[in-house]
Formats: C-alpha cells, sequence, structure tokens
C-alpha cells in the first residue's frame, strides 16, 4: 500500500513536473531484443530526477528541455542505452538482455542465487547460446563456451563419447569427467557400447533446445554440495519451464549439410608406383639382390604377377590402368535436418512448458546416421498457497547406426591406405573389390565398403528422464523440497555381419549377429530444507538435506553365427549360438549436505558447504567422507569509496577454499574377486580376478580459488578473472604390480597431482543504438602436473607411447626421440638420450638402445573461445572461433603405416615423397626400404603440434520486422543460416586436429589423449534454418 | 496452525525415514564375481579354478599360438614371408626386437596369470575330495611345469648357453598371491633353477596323472612335455624314453592320412584325431587358435577357413619337400602361399602328436646308437612313407633333422631345433641375444629386482 502510494505520488510529480513549461514532447516504444515489449521500463532523463516508465504495451511519453537531452532506457535483465534526444520525438528502443548481467540468476545445486552474490566459480551457459546447434550431444555444444571446459569431441563420428575436462585432468585411473545433473538428478552418462565402435555417449538423449541454462560448478565452494563427486566439477542442465501468459509457440525448421573438414593428401597412383618402385630398387640393394631376379622385391612390386598387378586386379601397365582416390570414397556429403516445436505459457497456479523434437543427421563418413526423436513435458502447478508441485519428464529414442572403431580395417578412413591402382569395384562381379565371389584378398586390406554395404551395427536407445517434485513452504522463510527422479536407460546394440565380411570378421563365414540389450535404472531422490531471510542488512540463507542415489545397470547379449544365408539376419536363424551372457553391476551413494550463506550490508559475503558421502564403491574401512569448503566475497563497489565511481560499475573480490572427491573408479574396486568367466571347451571355470583393498577410499582434492568480478562504464564491459589451485592426492590409482603375481594392477589410493591455471572472461557491448556489437571472451589456462605416484609407471595408449610420470602432465607423450636422417646414407636417426651419450644417434637396429624422453603434452596450454555478436535492422550475425594452443597429438597410429617411408605396401601421404635420396640427402624422411623398418618405430617422428584456432559457428539471421509479422498473425518469424566449423587453422598434418581415437582400452581413454588412428575429422554443416512464434 | 503442523511432521517422517533406511543400501555384493574369501571352498572351487588354468592356458599369447609364432617367427630364416601390420610380429619375424613388443609382455603377463592360477589349485588340494585329488594336482603341475618351460625357452639363454646356474632364467613363483608387496618383487632364478621346477612338476604330474582324461592332461601329455624338456637339455636317453613310453602306450597312432590330421573343427566335428597327445580345444563360443589368426586366411572355396594371411610360406621352404611327399602339397595359394595346417578358424591348437615322438625317438637312437622301441629309420620311414615318399635305406642326424622340420613345419619347434642344435638363424648364431625375447619393460620398471636381458638394456 505503501509502495502504491509512493508511485502515485512520483507519478504525480512527475506530470506535474512536465506540465511545467517543458517542450519537447517524446513519445516511442520499449521492446526487448526478441520483438516483445516491455512494460515497466523505465525512461529517465540524464542527470536530472526526471523519468517515467512505460505502460502495459511498452508505450511511454516524455517531456525533455531541449534537443541535447539525452535519455536513459533501462529494465532488469537489460542493458540500460543512453539516447540524444536530437530533433526526434519518436524514439523506439530496443534494449539487448544482458547474458551476463549480475542480477542474473544462477543456478547452484539444490538452490539459485543471484550472480552478484555468488561466491563461489560458476559458469553459465545460457540455452539460447547453443540452441539449434548441428552437434548430437550438449557436451560437445558447450565446446568454447566457458573459461576453463576443454572440450575435444574426438572423432566426427556421431554420438560418440566426448572427452570433456573442468580446469584440468584431476585424475589418472578413475573418470576425470564432470558430474552432469539434469533438473537435480545425477544423470548416467558413462559408455554403454558393448561392440567396437568406441564409447557412447548417453548425453545424445538430450535435446539440447529444452535447455534453459547450463550451470558448471568449478571450483571447491560452488562443487562441494556434490562431495565425492565433484572433484572434475559439475554441470547442471536446467531445462525450459512454462510461463504464466498467453500460450507461445515455436516451431523451428533447420535443413543443411555437411563433409568433413579436412582430408589428408595421400599419393596418386602414378605417385605410388613411382615412389614403391623406388622403395623396392632400394630394398634390393641393400640384400645385394638383382632387380631383375623373380625372387627380387622389385620384381615382387612390378613384375608380372607382382603387388601391383595382383592389386590392380591385372589392370597395372595396361590401358585399362586407372586412378582410383580411396580416401574420397570413405566420405559422403551428409545432408540433416532437424525439426522443433515448443510450447509454454499456463496460468499463475499450473504452467507448463512442452517441446519435440526430430532430428535426424548423416555423418560425414559412410554408413553413419544419427536420428533421434524426443519429446518433453514440464509441469509446475501450484496446488496451495503452500505447496507447489510439478513433473520434468524427457524422452527421447535415438538410433544410431555406427561406425567400426578407427582401429579396425572396417573404418572406412583406413580406405586412405589402400592402393591407388585398386579398382573400387571389380569388373568381374560388379562388385565392390574383394566381395565374394570376386577375389577376396584384394584390396590389400579388408574392403571397408563391403562392411558399409554387407553389414550393420545399429544402437537404439531410449531414455525417460523423469523427475517429479512437492515443494513446501513451511513458512515465507523455510521451505522444503523432495524431489524424486528416475533416469531410465534401455539400449539396444545389433550388428548383423554378412558371409561377405568374412576377411575382416572371421567368424562371419556363414553370417554373424551380435545383440546387445543394456538398462540402466538410476534413481535418484533429494529432500532438503531451505532458508532465507533478511533482516535489516543481514541476509542469511541455508540449506540442510539428504540425497540417495541408486544406479543399476544389467545387460545381457547373444551372439549367433552359421545363418542359413544372408536374407536371415536375426540370431533365432542362427545355427550355432556362438555366444552369450548377462551381467549386472550396482553402486550406490547416501549423501547428506549443509550450506549457509550470510550477507552483510550488499557488500560482504560469506559462505560455507559441506557434505558427507557414502557409497557402495568404498572399502569397509572408509566408507564416508566428509567434504567441506568455505568462501567470501566482498563488493567493493558498495563501498562510499567506489559507490558513485563513473568508471568502476562493479567491482566484487572473492575466494574459496574447500576439498571434493572423485568415486568414478567403477564398482567394486575395493574387493578380491574370483570370476567366473574362466571357462575352458565347454566345462565352468573360475580365475582369481582382482586384488583386493579394504582401504580404498575416494580421491580427493584440494581447492583454492581468488577471483574478480568486474563491471566498467555501467557494466558495458564486465568480466572475471580467477586463479586457482587444485591439489588431488590419495589419487585412484590402477598400481602396476609385477605381472609374477598373476595380476596386473591393484588399485590403491597412490599418489598426487595438481592443476593450476588462469581463468579470463571479458564481456563488452561494443556498439550500443541501432547497429549492435557485443563481444565475449573465454581464456584459461591450465598447468597439470603429476606431482607424485611413487615411482609407478602407468603407460598406454597406442604402442604405450602415453605416460603418467611425476612432474610431467598426465598423458605425456614419452618415447624415443627422432634425430632425422643421416644425409650420407637416407637412415633413419634416433638420439640415444643416455646419461652418458646424450646426443649419440643410433640407426634402426640401436633403437632399442636409444632411452625414451618427454616428446610432448598432449593437454593444451591455453583454451578458449571468442563470440562476437553484431546486429542492424533485424539482422543478426554470430561469429564463434573456439581454439586450442600449446598441446601436441600423436599421429603414429596413422604414421606408422602411412607417412613410414613406404615399409610396407600402405599408401603413403604425399610429404613421404620427400623420402631420402642420393639427390635429395637433407630431408626429414629417411629413405624408401621396403620391408625393412627404416624409422617406422614409434618416435618424436610422430609426434606434432595440435594448436589450432577453429570457426566453430557463425549464425546470420533476419527477423521480420513486426509490421510483417503481425500482418500474417505472428509473433516472430526468423530464418537463419548457420555454419559449423567452417574454417580450422593449424599445422597439424592429419584430418582433424580435435581427435581422440576411441579404439584404446577404457583404462587407457582416462589417460592417454591426443592419438589419432585413421580417426574421422569433425563435420563441416552449412544449415539453413526458419524459426517462427506465434 | 494445524496445517503448519501436518506439514512439520510430514516432513521431519520423510526426513528421517529417508536418512534411516538408506545406510544399509551401501552393502552391495558383486553379482558377477565372488570373494576370494569364500571362491575356494569346496571341492568343485577347486576343480573349477583347475579349469580355470586351463582357460589361462589355452589363452591366445600362451598355448593359443603365441609361443608357436614366437618360435616360428624368431627361427624363421626366409621360408616364411611376413605381410601383416602387427608390429611385434614384424619384429620377431626381423629379430629386431624392442623391449616394448606387445607379444613379449602379453605372453610374460598371461603365462603368469595362469601360473598364479594353477598356485591357487596347488594350495587347496586339501579341499578336494580324495578320489580326485592326484588327478587335479597332476593337471596343475604339468600345466605349471609346461609354462614355466616354454617361459625359460623364450626368455632366457637357452640351455647349456654358458653356466645354466648363472644365467638368468625367470622368476619362480609357487604359491597364490593374495596380496602385492615389495616381497613380490621377486628376481630371475637361474635358467638350471627353472629346469629343476619344471621336471618336479612335470615328473610329478607324470607320476600322478591318470592314462586317459578326455581332452584334459594326462600321463602321456605329460611325458611328451618331458621328452621335449629332456631334448632342449640334450638329454637323449631320457628324451627317447619319455618318447617311447608314449608310443608304446599305443594310444596315438600315427593317422594313415597326413591332411587329416588338421581341420580339427571342419572335418573332425572338433574332435582331436588320434595322433594328438594333447590340443588346446578351440570351439565356436569359447578360444581363439591364434596360429590361425596370422597363418591362416580365408580360402573362399573352403567355408570355415579364415586368418589374417600375414605369414606366408615363401618358394624356398616348399622347395624342401620332395617330389611326391603329400606334405609339400599341403599348402593352398591365392594371392599369396599359405599352409593348410592353420587355415581352420577354430581349429584346435595343437601341442603335442606323436609323430614328434617318433622323430624325437628316432634322433635320440640315432645319437645314442641305440635301438630302444624301434631303429631309427624305422621311424622316420613310418613318417616318410605316411607323407606318400619311400622309405630311407638309411638315415643321418641331417635327415632325421630335415624330416623333423618338415613334418613339423610352422608348429613351434623351429627356433628351439634350431638352439639345441647351435645351428644359425640366418647370419645370427643360436646364441644370438637377438633370438632372446626382452623382459618386457613394464617389468623392468615395475619390478627393480628383474635384470633385462643381454642386447636389450
Amino acid at each position: 500500500m505503501k509502495k502504491t502510494l509512493l508511485l502515485a505520488l512520483f507519478f504525480f510529480v512527475v506530470t506535474w513536473m512536465s506540465a511545467s513549461g517543458q517542450d519537447v514532447r517524446i513519445t516511442g516504444k520499449v521492446s526487448g531484443d526478441d520483438g516483445s515489449t516491455l512494460p515497466g521500463a523505465s525512461v529517465q532523463l540524464k542527470g536530472t530526477s526526471t523519468g517515467t516508465q512505460t505502460s502495459t504495451d511498452g508505450s511511454y511519453t516524455i517531456n525533455v528541455r531541449n534537443a541535447e537531452s539525452i535519455l536513459v532506457f533501462s529494465f532488469v535483465g537489460m542493458i540500460s542505452q543512453e539516447i540524444p534526444v536530437g530533433s526526434q520525438s519518436v524514439i523506439d528502443v530496443q534494449l539487448l538482455s544482458d547474458s551476463r548481467n549480475l542480477s542474473e540468476v544462477v543456478v547452484t545445486g539444490f538452490g539459485s542465487q543471484i550472480k552478484r552474490d555468488v561466491t563461489g566459480n560458476i559458469a553459465q551457459v545460457k540455452g539460447t547460446e547453443i540452441q539449434n546447434m548441428p552437434v548430437a550431444s550438449v557436451d560437445a555444444a558447450l565446446q568454447g563456451r566457458a573459461a576453463g571446459v576443454y572440450v575435444n569431441s574426438g572423432s566426427g563420428k556421431l554420438g560418440q563419447a566426448i572427452n570433456v575436462r573442468i580446469r584440468g585432468n584431476s585424475s589418472i585411473s578413475a573418470s576425470s569427467q564432470p558430474l552432469y545433473v539434469v533438473d537435480g538428478m545425477p544423470i548416467t552418462t558413462a559408455d554403454l557400447s558393448n561392440s567396437t565402435g568406441g564409447a557412447t555417449n548417453p548425453l545424445a538423449d538430450i535435446n539440447s533446445n529444452d535447455i534453459e541454462s547450463i550451470e558448471i560448478l568449478k571450483d571447491a565452494s560452488a562443487g562441494a554440495i556434490y562431495g565425492s563427486r565433484a572433484a572434475n566439477g559439475v554441470v547442471l542442465i536446467t531445462t525450459k519451464r512454462g510461463k504464466a501468459g498467453k500460450t507461445n509457440v515455436s516451431i523451428n525448421y533447420q535443413l543443411g549439410s555437411s563433409e568433413a573438414t579436412r582430408r589428408v593428401d595421400f599419393l596418386n597412383a602414378d605417385q605410388y608406383v613411382k615412389f614403391y618402385t623406388q622403395a623396392a630398387n632400394n630394398r634390393d640393394r641393400i640384400d645385394g639382390t638383382d632387380p631383375n631376379d623373380p625372387d627380387s622385391y622389385t620384381q615382387y612390386m612390378i613384375g608380372e604377377g607382382g603387388f601391383l598387378d595382383t592389386y590392380s586386379l591385372g589392370t597395372f601397365g595396361t590401358p585399362q590402368q586407372k586412378e582410383y582416390l580411396w580416401q574420397d570414397e570413405a566420405f559422403q556429403k551428409a545432408p540433416m535436418q532437424q525439426l522443433d516445436f515448443q510450447l509454454n505459457g499456463g496460468t499463475d497456479k499450473t504452467k507448463f512448458f512442452l517441446s519435440g523434437q526430430y532430428l535426424d543427421q548423416k555423418g560425414t563418413i559412410i554408413g553413419n546416421k544419427l536420428d533421434r526423436v524426443s519429446a518433453r513435458m514440464n509441469l509446475d502447478h501450484q496446488a496451495y498457497k503452500w505447496l507447489q508441485i510439478g513433473l520434468s519428464m524427457g524422452l527421447a529414442r535415438t538410433i544410431n547406426k555406427r561406425l567400426p572403431g578407427d582401429n579396425a580395417f572396417s573404418n572406412p578412413l583406413q580406405m586412405a591406405a589402400l592402393t591407388p591402382l585398386t579398382p573400387f569395384n571389380d569388373p568381374e562381379t560388379g562388385l565392390p573389390t574383394g566381395t565374394p565371389p570376386g577375389e577376396v584378398g584384394v584390396p590389400l586390406y579388408f574392403n571397408p565398403m563391403i562392411t558399409s554395404r554387407y553389414a550393420s551395427f545399429i544402437a537404439t536407445s531410449f531414455r525417460n528422464l523423469t523427475n517429479a517434485y512437492a515443494q513446501i513452504n513451511i513458512t515465507p522463510e523455510l521451505k522444503f523440497r523432495s524431489e524424486l527422479g528416475i533416469d531410465l536407460l534401455n539400449q539396444n546394440e545389433e550388428s548383423y555381419y554378412q558371409t561377405q565380411n568374412v576377411r575382416n570378421v572371421s567368424t562371419a563365414s556363414s553370417g554373424l549377429g551380435e545383440n546387445f540389450a543394456t538398462f540402466v535404472t538410476n534413481y535418484n531422490t533429494n529432500n532438503f530444507l531451505s532458508y532465507d531471510k533478511t533482516l535489516n542488512n543481514h541476509t542469511i540463507g541455508g540449506t540442510l538435506g539428504m540425497s540417495y542415489q541408486q544406479s543399476q545397470n544389467k545387460s545381457s547379449f547373444i551372439e549367433g553365427s552359421q545363418f542359413p544365408s544372408n536374407s536371415y539376419k536375426k540370431i533365432a536363424s542362427a545355427a550355432t549360438k556362438s555366444g552369450g551372457g548377462s551381467s549386472e553391476t550396482n553402486f550406490r551413494f547416501l549423501s547428506y549436505f549443509l550450506r549457509l550463506n550470510y550477507k552483510f550490508s550488499d557488500k560482504y559475503l560469506l559462505s560455507a558447504s559441506a557434505r558427507i558421502d557414502g557409497s557402495s564403491r568404498f572399502g569397509a574401512n572408509s566408507r564416508y567422507g566428509f567434504f567441506p569448503s568455505v568462501s567470501a566475497g566482498w563488493v567493493l563497489t558498495e563501498e562510499n569509496f567506489l559507490k558513485n565511481n563513473n568508471v568502476l560499475s562493479f567491482l566484487k573480490l572473492r575466494g574459496s577454499y574447500g576439498s571434493t572427491g572423485n568415486s568414478e573408479i567403477g564398482d567394486f574396486p575395493q574387493l578380491g574377486l574370483f570370476s567366473g568367466d574362466a571357462g575352458y571347451a565347454g566345462a565352468a571355470g573360475q580365475r582369481p580376478s582382482q586384488l583386493a583393498n579394504p582401504d580404498l577410499r575416494w580421491e580427493t582434492t584440494k581447492q583454492a580459488d581468488f577471483g574478480i568480478d568486474f563491471g566498467l562504464f555501467n557494466n558495458r564491459i564486465n568480466g572475471e578473472i580467477d586463479y586457482y589451485e587444485k591439489k588431488t592426492n590419495g589419487l585412484l590409482l590402477e598400481v602396476n604390480v609385477p605381472a609374477t603375481t598373476g595380476f596386473a594392477i591393484k588399485v590403491a589410493n597412490v599418489g598426487k597431482l595438481e592443476n593450476k591455471g588462469f581463468e579470463f572472461v571479458l564481456n563488452t557491448q561494443n556498439l550500443i543504438g541501432k547497429f549492435k556489437w557485443s563481444t565475449s571472451l573465454n581464456l584459461a589456462a591450465n598447468r597439470n602436473k603429476v606431482t607424485d605416484i611413487q615411482d609407478q609407471i602407468i603407460e598406454g595408449g597406442l604402442a604405450n607411447m602415453s605416460r603418467v610420470m611425476e612432474g610431467q602432465p598426465v598423458g605425456v607423450f614419452y618415447t624415443v626421440e627422432y634425430a632425422g636422417v643421416d644425409p650420407a646414407n637416407g637412415n633413419a636417426l634416433f638420439y640415444k638420450n643416455t646419461p652418458t651419450e646424450g646426443r649419440t644417434t643410433v640407426t634402426n637396429n640401436g633403437y632399442n638402445t636409444a632411452q625414451r624422453v618427454v616428446a610432448g603434452n598432449p593437454n593444451p596450454k591455453v583454451v578458449g573461445g571468442i563470440t562476437n555478436t553484431f546486429s542492424f535492422a533485424g539482422f543478426d550475425l554470430n561469429v564463434f572461433f573456439n581454439g586450442v594452443a600449446g598441446n601436441k597429438l600423436n599421429f603414429y597410429g596413422v604414421g606408422q603405416y602411412s607417412s613410414a617411408n613406404g615399409i610396407y605396401e600402405d599408401n603413403q601421404t604425399v610429404d613421404q615423397l620427400d623420402a631420402w635420396t642420393p639427390e635429395n640427402p637433407n630431408t626429414d624422411v629417411p629413405e624408401a626400404r621396403f620391408y625393412r623398418g627404416n624409422g617406422n618405430q614409434a618416435s618424436s617422428r610422430y609426434i606434432m603440434d595440435g594448436s589450432y584456432l577453429r570457426l566453430r559457428t557463425l549464425t546470420l539471421g533476419y527477423n521480420l520486422p513486426s509490421t510483417v509479422t503481425s500482418k500474417i498473425k505472428m509473433d516472430r518469424v526468423r530464418v537463419y543460416v548457420s555454419g559449423l566449423n567452417l574454417a580450422t587453422f593449424t599445422n597439424y598434418k592429419g584430418w582433424d586436429p580435435e581427435v581422440n581415437t576411441d579404439d584404446l582400452s577404457a583404462r587407457d581413454l582416462k589417460f592417454a589423449t591426443g592419438t589419432d588412428f585413421y580417426t574421422p575429422p569433425q563435420p563441416r554443416t552449412i544449415l539453413v534454418g526458419i524459426n517462427v512464434g506465434f | 496452525m494445524k496445517k503448519r503442523k501436518y506439514i512439520y511432521s510430514l516432513a521431519l517422517v520423510a526426513g528421517l525415514f529417508l536418512a534411516n533406511g538408506c545406510a544399509s543400501k551401501l552393502d552391495v555384493e558383486p553379482t558377477q564375481s565372488i570373494d576370494e574369501e569364500v571362491a575356494l571352498s569346496t571341492s568343485r572351487d577347486v576343480e573349477v579354478t583347475l579349469i580355470g588354468a586351463y582357460d589361462g592356458l589355452q589363452d591366445v599369447d600362451v598355448y593359443g599360438g603365441a609361443f608357436q609364432l614366437a618360435s616360428e617367427l624368431l627361427g624363421n630364416s626366409d621360408e616364411l614371408g611376413f605381410g601383416g601390420t602387427f608390429q611385434n610380429l614384424l619384429e620377431m619375424y626381423n629379430k629386431e626386437i624392442t623391449t616394448q613388443n606387445v607379444t613379449a609382455l602379453a605372453t610374460w603377463r598371461d603365462s603368469y596369470a595362469t601360473i598364479n592360477r594353477c598356485n591357487n589349485v596347488l594350495s587347496a588340494l586339501d579341499i578336494l575330495e580324495e578320489d580326485k585329488r592326484e588327478r587335479v594336482e597332476g593337471e596343475a603341475r604339468f600345466i605349471r611345469g609346461s609354462v614355466y618351460f616354454d617361459l625359460v625357452r623364450l626368455y632366457a639363454k637357452t640351455w647349456g648357453d654358458g653356466d645354466n646356474n648363472a644365467n638368468p632364467g625367470v622368476p619362480l613363483i609357487l604359491t597364490p598371491t593374495r596380496v602385492v608387496t615389495d616381497a613380490n618383487n621377486v628376481p630371475r632364478n637361474s635358467v638350471a633353477e627353472v629346469y629343476a621346477q619344471v621336471l618336479e612338476d612335470l615328473t610329478a604330474a607324470k607320476t600322478l596323472l591318470p592314462e586317459e582324461n578326455s581332452i584334459y592332461a594326462n600321463k602321456y601329455a605329460a611325458s611328451a612335455q618331458l621328452s621335449r624338456v629332456y631334448l632342449m637339455q640334450s638329454n637323449f636317453a631320457l628324451a627317447r624314453d619319455e618318447a617311447n613310453e608314449v608310443i608304446n602306450s599305443e594310444m596315438y597312432p600315427l593317422e594313415d592320412n597326413f591332411a587329416s590330421l588338421f581341420y580339427t573343427f571342419l572335418r573332425n566335428g572338433g574332435d582331436n584325431p588320434d595322433e594328438y597327445i594333447f590340443a588346446m580345444k578351440v570351439t565356436a563360443q569359447d578360444g581363439v587358435n591364434d596360429l590361425n589368426t596370422f597363418f591362416g586366411a580365408t580360402i573362399e572355396d573352403i567355408t570355415g577357413t579364415a586368418g589374417r594371411g600375414d605369414i606366408r610360406i615363401s618358394p624356398k621352404h616348399r622347395s624342401l619337400y620332395e617330389a611326391g611327399d603329400t606334405r609339400g602339397s599341403f599348402f593352398i595359394t591365392t594371392i599369396n602361399t599359405y599352409t593348410q595346417k592353420h587355415i581352420d578358424n577354430f581349429g584346435n591348437v595343437l601341442q603335442f602328436r606323436s609323430a614328434e615322438m617318433y622323430l624325437t625317438r628316432a634322433e635320440a637312437n640315432f645319437r645314442l646308437g641305440t635301438a630302444v622301441g624301434a631303429t631309427p629309420v624305422a621311424d622316420i620311414n613310418l613318417i616318410r612313407t605316411r607323407a606318400g615318399l619311400k622309405p630311407a635305406a638309411a638315415v643321418t642326424l641331417e635327415s632325421i633333422l630335415k624330416e623333423r622340420h618338415l613334418e613339423l613345419a610352422f608348429e613351434g619347434h623351429m627356433l628351439h631345433d634350431i638352439k639345441r642344435n647351435k645351428k644359425n638363424v640366418g647370419t645370427l648364431p643360436y646364441n644370438s641375444p637377438k633370438l632372446i625375447m626382452p623382459i618386457p619393460q613394464r617389468e623392468i620398471d615395475v619390478n627393480k629386482a628383474l635384470v633385462q636381458n643381454e642386447g636389450y638394456q
């Protein structure tokens, strides 16, 4: 009542003032950047107390003194604008929403907070930033969007697992992936792939367009509320909810096409013949064999019935000889389309959000396709004044036509290694070369086109993510909220290999079928009290509660062979059930958590939180862990000495310290076990399978974070600077034990590592007014170092070239140092790097005597992203670059065969043409010696710089003016073109610098990153879309 | 006010229920594995652990092919061609093995895993039902002794190359592992100690094992292995006697037709031919024949054949056979030429057949000037006539060894026959460090008590 009176008085004064002697009358409308009118926006005459508010239709009227007057337009959550009146009498203003606005609410886990009050480090990515990106999963969309979040999509295959590292690798043997929480519920994200083809990504079941916002909890203060699960950071995904008011309908359709970002140049037919003739000649010279001797390598290569004759299907040297560039066959132009609809609306009591999506996306590699149908319904209902209930339910069906693992002959990209004289199709049968009844031994390796045509490998998953809640307002300050969530994931993987695949799948001689079923049921409940109270200058808040999660994974499979014919593809028809099994695993977490917030005078902020976690994964002697944190903030701009500073509009110092844990080590690592999987010839058998460790506990990460949040010029420039130190100890390590024990590893809490780094975020409104330009930049530098692993040597990855060692970042490449080529004879040289003979070189024969050295770090030193947004008269342009710098990649997976100066018949990358010859003595490529090693061993020759800068997305959109849309009874019509990965700048010689081969063991994948093994590159996608709202 | 009370009590009850009901839920038992405390409690438990030991033995890196492949590739001088992409095999083929060689690691690791399974069985013999005790002990000792024998042959200097008591062999582990401490950093025992253990195990096995034991090791499998061990030690008298014992059992008559010895799955329903003394059984469900993987190839006309076709038989080998020798045509040529011994995808992995016993007896008798069981020429002629050749009038050591080479080609004898006869592989002498596998780098790194082999330091 008081407020109303004051307002009335205010209006009265304003009206009175305007009536008295003001001479210019300005009218206009204030709208938001989505075109909606803004009622209640403030219109102020700069430097005076004169002002007004817009009415319900967004319109206003104000009298100003003269043309020099300046009007200030402002609205909560929007960036204020100042407009000189000049000669205008009508001033329509569109306010831009301030995505980094300090009054914005961020989700914190079991609650939310105003951004300006947050004392931890939480990065927020708005749903609008990632909507309609043509990537299959939300984690891929996060790439480059938030400081300190490093995303590597790994491969261009659709729906594959993606590496996400928040503030570096925090673990070695346990997972370093963050915890994902959707609407309060930790969801299933583990790989569910049972077959080769690499890990799958259960996040691909989530429609990114349903997401309102993503909060990434990075420091201990933000993360401690997730205790033993937060050491790798927590990604909170909040889905959209209904808003009271009229029902808004939005329909979006986009249509696009993808192609692989890059190709690698391989030898063409002429180059191949010349190069391999030389390689064979060289070998004969070394062996002292006459190249005309029928047993010589030269004759093996070019003679009648020799290699080229055989593998060109007899066309070599005849007029029928043609060139076949096999690599090109691996790629396809991949169309995609996506249809979305969203409805939201409701009353003050009941609000709803309803959405549906159909996504149909082909991969850029032949045979790859992802098809997703998803729907979501989010409901909120105010049952009584004191009771609010609601439901979120997401359903999805994803069908993924998958590709073989990178290290399979059937991986289409491995076609690059096939002989460029081998015809694609066998002229005798007209079928892909190598298809029976034609000659199956040609091409050189199994022809992946046969898999593409005669095999299928389909993963179908059904996902139901449902979360119900009830919130009771016990008093206005005290609330109790109970959430019950269920995440059901039901996946079927079915593959069938027709008999034509027998060269690749030896058991497919009469057909081979495989069928895996996986059911993951994951329940979660959160129950917590929250209290908020403001008394004078004191604001206190608290959260106290518990949560319990129980997850069960059940799977079964059957394999059948001996099919009557290729027309029978179901295992019902398999005469031999050649394999079968079922399995189950469980884990549970029981947690209690507490958080307290205190704020004094909007200046001093204090927060403390703690969680107690119990888990079935830990040893009986150490079942519960305690994870506390404290943080504090000081808003300097609230102090008198800065309060009215014209430049510095906001300044906050904050700091936090606390501990979080990591328990992602798989189930039952603490028990000494026997397994019953050791049968022989049909008799049951058991074997000791795991060493016990009853003291096993979580890894603990202690993290300190110091940050500055600042805003300049009325927050037109704002940003954050953070420095953090993360120290992990008691690493859950798979410690190597002597194999003579009968075991390879035991899981123990051994060792320490640390991550230190800077993060920098800057958002600027460069131009405002009619032509608008804003920039958002994030940069992060992280230094990862293993400080102590008690002399353990942990290596893995391709040819054991990735290693975890003290004093080095996790997963450094550790290999022999390549010393180039001896100009005198073309021998590959390696540095010995022994303490006494450091720079002495040895040739191929002495390779074993050369010591391995650290040859590179696969973890980038700097990662970042920059977005520039422009808008003018209905047009908007968004340009987003992301990049990484300072990391190395391992090309040995490809190089040992295809950049190996012709040791095998594999087609070579064109750079091998630079191989040593007496005429070309100064080169880095050793002399080509057919079937004789000369430098293709694992060495730093294959370790390359992996830095890149990529034009990740570019979107140009046009909003039809409201004058047009209103005629066709629409709220909004927008058309846009968008591109993904349009340009990549890198020195990497492989297909794509964003690479992580999928064909490593689950253990190795955790630290052995940055390895290329004919890994499909990322797609470059161009699409057009239309979005209408009514 | 009433409402408020209702809410409070509801919240309290819910909270208490959820807080207390859950704590016991953290005790989750694994479903697929069992605790080691209970794993060896009954007679049946020990018996299935023995089956586990066979499963370990069958591993591709143990008796599923790796020992034989290593012998053939390391012992090869141009009789085989290699066209595969497996660096580990190419290194062996080129005799330029690195300490990172994955076969060197996998064979070491999986052999010791098998030994640990045997040690588990041998530690729990008293749990067994009385009537099974001898057999089970005999089988476990057969497996352990066999694996140690093959390890010491591959990873250490050959018997008689210098001082057997000083040459490092492999670590001898004879008890099951439960916890791992520094005490598990066991150094290498000497070659002599390992051979002594091998002989102790195999001799005990021979005594304990029954004459018949279906597809599992029996008394004669132990004898056959013993004859190999003695032959490796140039203890010709005992090698001869063990071979003679196997032959005299008359349980393993030579097959009439050489070709029927192979294709056990495709042409013999998965059963071993009579001539087989011991083989690792492969079925469509279980087991892999790695000799098939690398020696075999998919032959379009013969459904059920498979293989990568990496190891090819070169003309140098094929020209060794006399005209009319059925073994000389037991090849199949597509683009390359492969042996037919290993093209059956699910073929059993042969370990011993009686032809080897005849050849061993002939050689030993010849060297000793004896005729135990039969004369050398009679034994050799059994093999020759079966191959479709005319009987030889007389034999020499060379002709006996050549017959052995041709008869047992690609079955894993190559390197060891060269070493015990002190011959060369190409230009490398029998005792070249390049013909010995390195101790895997991983093991050197994790166990400081291990000494690396010469040439790999």
